[in-house]
C-alpha cells in the first residue's frame, strides 16, 4: 500500500480531445455575447468575430493544453499549467485523500472523463482540489494507480454483486419524498442549474420570464397555479432525483468503496474504508411511512458520502454491516430524552407564532389569525415530533445518535474516532436538567450531538463510551480531585 | 462505577452537574486580561454612544440626543459593571485538568461548557500570547485536534506553567518537541 509498490514515474497531458471541452466552455460562455452582438450589429460584424474568435480562441486552446502537464515522480504529483501566467501546483502523495472521475455528457461522448484529485491542505480540516479537465480513461485509471497505489479495478470482470444499486423506481419515488424542495430550494435550482449547463442558450430562464408576465390574479386561477407548481416540483424532484443518481451503483473494493451514479454527467468516487467514521441514515416523514431511507458515511476528509440515496429500510441493516462490521442496528429502540427535552421543543417552536399570533389578535385581522394559528398548530406538532425522534444509544460498540424529524437523522459511530466530547449547558438547560453532547469527528466528518441529553443520562452514557477516559471526571467516581492548583 | 443508577438518577449528583469540575484553576492575572478586555468592549460601545448623541446634537433633534446619551450612559454602566463581574466569574469556572487518558476543560458561567479531548487524538499543541498577554505576563495554550470545532484553548498561564503542560500534553499526545 505504501510507496514501493507505485510506479516511480507518470508524465502526461491532457487528451488532445480536451481542446473541444476547453472550446466548449468558450462557447458556452459567450453564447449570449454573441447573440447580443448579432442582435444589434447584424450579420457584417458576426461573421468577423466569429473569425476573430476562432483564429484566437482555438490556438489558446491548443497553447494551453500545450502548456499543461502533469507529473508523478518523487513522491509528488505536480501540475503546470497557464499560457501567459504560469502555475505550478504540486501535492505530495500522502496529501491525496481520494480521486473522483466524473463524466460529463460531451466527455462521455467523446471517450474522456474529468479527473479531481482530493488532497488534505496543510492547515487541517480544509482541503484543497485539482483538476483535470479531460483525460482518457486509461489515462485516469493509471493516475488512480499511481495516486492512491491501488491496483487497477479488474473491469467487469468477476465483480461481486454491488453492495447496493438503484432502481429508476425507488430513484424517483425518493426524489418525490426527499422533502428537500421543501427545506433546501437550492437544491433543485442547482438540478435545473446542472441541466441548464447542459442545454444550449439560457432556455430556464427565458421559459421563467414568460411564465411571470401570464400570473392569474383571481382564487381559481391561484389554486390552479398551485396545484400545477405543486406537480411541477414533484416531478422536478422526481426527473432530479433520477438525474443526478440514475443507475447509483455501490461496490466494495476491498480498502475502499466506489460509488457511481449520474445519468448525463456520470460520477465515480472512491471512499478509503479507514476514513469512515460512521454511518447517517436519514429519512423524513414523507419516507418513514413508505419504509425509505438513505444512507450515506461519516468520512474524514470528504465529510458525508452517499451509500444509498434511497432504499428500503430493511435493507439498511445489511448494508450498514457490509461498510461497517461493528455497526449499530438502526431498528433496536432508542433512550429516549426526558420530558424536559419536549416542553423545550415546544417552546422553541412555538415562541415566536405566538408573539406573532398575539400581535395579529390585537390588531384583529381574521384571516392572518386564522393562517398563524394553523402555523402554530403544525410548528406545535412538529416540535412534538422532534422530541419523538430524539435518542440516543450505546450498544458496546457504537454509539448511536438521532435528532430532527423534517430531516431526520439516524448516526452511528465509532466512539474511539471521536476527536472531542463536549458538553454544554444554557442556564435554562440546567434549571431543567438537561445538557447538550456534541461528539467530534475531526478532519472534515463534523459532528453530531445528542440534544437536551438528561444529565443522569448524559453521565451514564459517557460513563459507558469512555469508561476510563471519564472515570477521573465522573463525579461518583470517589476520588476527591487532587489539591494541585497552579498557585 | 457501578453505585450509579441506570438512568443516573440514583448517585449523589447536585443538579446541573455531570462531570466534576476539573483541578486547576488559571493564573489569576488572567481575571485583569479579562476585564481589560470586556472593558475595551464597553468603551466601543461608549464611543459609538457619544457619536450617536453628537450627530443627533449636530442634527438639532435636542431630545432624541438626551435621549441616545441618556440611555447610552446606562448601557455603558451596566456593561461596565458585567465586566468585573464576568471576568471574575469567567476565572472561577475556568478549570483545566490533565488526567491519564484526556485533557479536561471547563468553562463559562452562563452557558457551561465542558471538553474531553483524549491526548490520542491531540495532534499539535501551541503556545500563542498577544501583546496584552505579554504585558501581564501570560500566554494561552491551544490544543488543536483534527477537527478546527473540537479545539480547544486555555487562556491565562505563566509561562512555566504553559510551557510544562505543553511538554506533559505533547509528551501524552506523542507528538515530538519543537516545530
Amino acid at each position: 500500500m505504501s510507496g514501493s509498490d507505485r510506479p516511480a514515474e507518470l508524465e502526461g497531458r491532457l487528451h488532445p480531445l480536451a481542446v473541444i471541452i476547453v472550446a466548449r466552455r468558450f462557447v458556452g460562455a459567450s453564447l449570449i455575447p454573441a447573440f447580443a452582438v448579432f442582435l444589434s450589429a447584424g450579420t457584417r460584424v458576426v461573421v468577423p468575430a466569429l473569425l476573430l474568435a476562432l483564429f484566437v480562441g482555438l490556438p489558446l486552446a491548443v497553447l494551453s493544453w500545450w502548456r499543461f502537464h502533469y507529473r508523478v515522480a518523487g513522491g509528488r504529483l505536480e501540475l503546470r499549467s497557464g499560457v501567459l501566467s504560469r502555475s505550478v501546483r504540486t501535492i505530495p502523495l500522502e496529501r491525496v485523500r481520494g480521486i473522483v472521475v466524473t463524466e460529463p455528457f460531451l466527455h462521455r461522448l467523446l471517450g474522456l472523463v474529468r479527473v479531481e484529485v482530493e488532497a488534505a491542505a496543510g492547515g487541517g480540516s480544509q482541503s484543497a482540489e485539482i483538476s483535470l479537465p479531460a483525460v482518457s480513461r486509461v489515462q485516469a485509471e493509471v493516475l488512480r494507480e499511481a495516486l492512491l497505489g491501488a491496483a487497477p479495478a479488474e473491469e467487469e470482470a468477476k465483480e461481486p454483486p454491488p453492495l447496493y444499486h438503484a432502481t429508476p423506481g425507488l430513484l424517483a419515488l425518493g426524489g418525490v419524498t426527499s422533502m428537500s424542495y421543501l427545506l433546501a430550494p437550492a437544491a433543485i435550482v442547482g438540478v435545473m442549474f446542472n441541466l441548464a449547463d447542459d442545454l444550449p442558450g439560457n432556455v430556464i430562464e427565458r421559459g421563467a420570464d414568460a411564465a411571470a408576465d401570464r400570473f392569474p390574479t383571481d382564487a381559481l386561477g391561484l389554486a390552479l397555479v398551485g396545484v400545477a407548481a405543486l406537480a411541477i416540483v414533484l416531478a422536478a424532484a422526481a426527473a432530479g432525483s433520477l438525474l443526478v443518481d440514475w443507475d447509483f451503483t455501490l461496490r466494495d473494493e476491498g480498502e475502499r468503496l466506489a460509488a457511481a451514479r449520474g445519468l448525463l454527467t456520470r460520477r465515480l468516487a472512491h471512499l478509503d474504508r479507514e476514513r469512515i467514521r460512521g454511518i447517517d441514515v436519514r429519512d423524513t416523514p414523507l419516507r418513514r411511512p413508505l419504509g425509505l431511507a438513505s444512507a450515506s458515511a461519516i468520512a474524514a476528509g470528504v465529510g458525508g458520502t452517499v451509500l444509498a440515496p434511497v432504499l428500503r429500510q430493511e435493507e439498511v441493516p445489511a448494508l450498514l454491516r457490509s461498510v461497517d462490521a461493528a455497526a449499530a442496528d438502526p431498528s433496536t429502540l432508542l433512550v429516549a430524552h426526558p420530558p424536559p427535552a419536549r416542553s423545550r421543543r415546544f417552546v422553541r417552536a412555538l415562541a415566536v407564532p405566538i408573539v406573532v399570533l398575539v400581535v395579529l389578535a390585537a390588531f384583529a385581522i381574521v384571516w392572518a389569525v386564522a393562517l398563524a394559528f394553523v402555523l402554530a398548530a403544525l410548528a406545535a406538532l412538529l416540535a412534538l415530533d422532534r422530541y419523538r425522534q430524539l435518542g440516543h444509544l450505546f450498544d458496546g460498540r457504537r454509539l448511536v445518535l438521532q435528532e430532527g424529524s423534517l430531516r431526520r437523522r439516524w448516526s452511528e459511530l465509532d466512539p474511539r474516532a471521536v476527536v472531542s466530547f463536549e458538553l454544554r449547558s444554557s442556564p435554562g438547560q440546567r434549571r431543567a436538567g438537561v445538557a447538550t453532547l456534541t461528539v467530534h469527528l475531526g478532519q472534515g466528518a463534523g459532528s453530531r450531538r445528542a440534544l437536551d441529553l438528561g444529565e443522569g443520562q448524559a453521565a451514564a452514557l459517557l460513563d459507558r463510551v469512555g469508561p476510563e477516559l471519564f472515570a477521573p471526571v465522573l463525579p461518583a467516581a470517589s476520588q476527591p480531585p487532587p489539591a494541585a492548583r497552579s498557585r | 462505577m457501578a453505585q450509579r443508577g441506570k438512568d443516573g438518577r440514583a448517585s449523589d449528583r447536585a443538579p446541573g452537574v455531570i462531570l466534576r469540575e476539573p483541578a486547576v484553576a488559571l493564573d489569576p492575572r488572567v481575571r485583569t486580561l479579562w476585564l481589560v478586555e470586556n472593558l475595551i468592549g464597553t468603551g466601543l460601545v461608549a464611543a459609538l454612544v457619544v457619536a450617536g448623541a453628537i450627530v443627533a446634537a449636530m442634527l438639532g433633534a435636542g431630545t432624541v440626543a438626551w435621549l441616545v446619551g441618556g440611555i447610552g450612559a446606562l448601557v455603558v454602566l451596566v456593561l461596565a459593571g458585567l465586566s468585573f463581574v464576568a471576568a471574575n466569574l469567567d476565572y472561577r469556572h475556568f478549570r483545566y485538568e490533565v488526567a491519564d487518558l484526556g485533557l479536561y476543560v471547563a468553562g463559562g458561567w452562563l452557558w457551561r461548557r465542558y471538553q474531553v479531548v483524549p491526548h490520542a487524538r491531540v495532534q499539535t499543541v501551541d503556545t500563542t500570547s498577544g501583546p496584552l498577554m505579554r504585558a501581564l505576563g501570560l500566554v494561552s495554550v491551544e490544543v488543536r485536534t483534527a477537527s478546527a470545532s473540537g479545539s480547544t484553548t486555555i487562556p491565562g498561564l505563566t509561562p512555566d506553567v504553559a510551557d510544562r503542560l505543553v511538554e506533559e500534553l505533547a509528551r501524552r499526545a506523542g507528538i515530538e518537541e519543537g516545530t
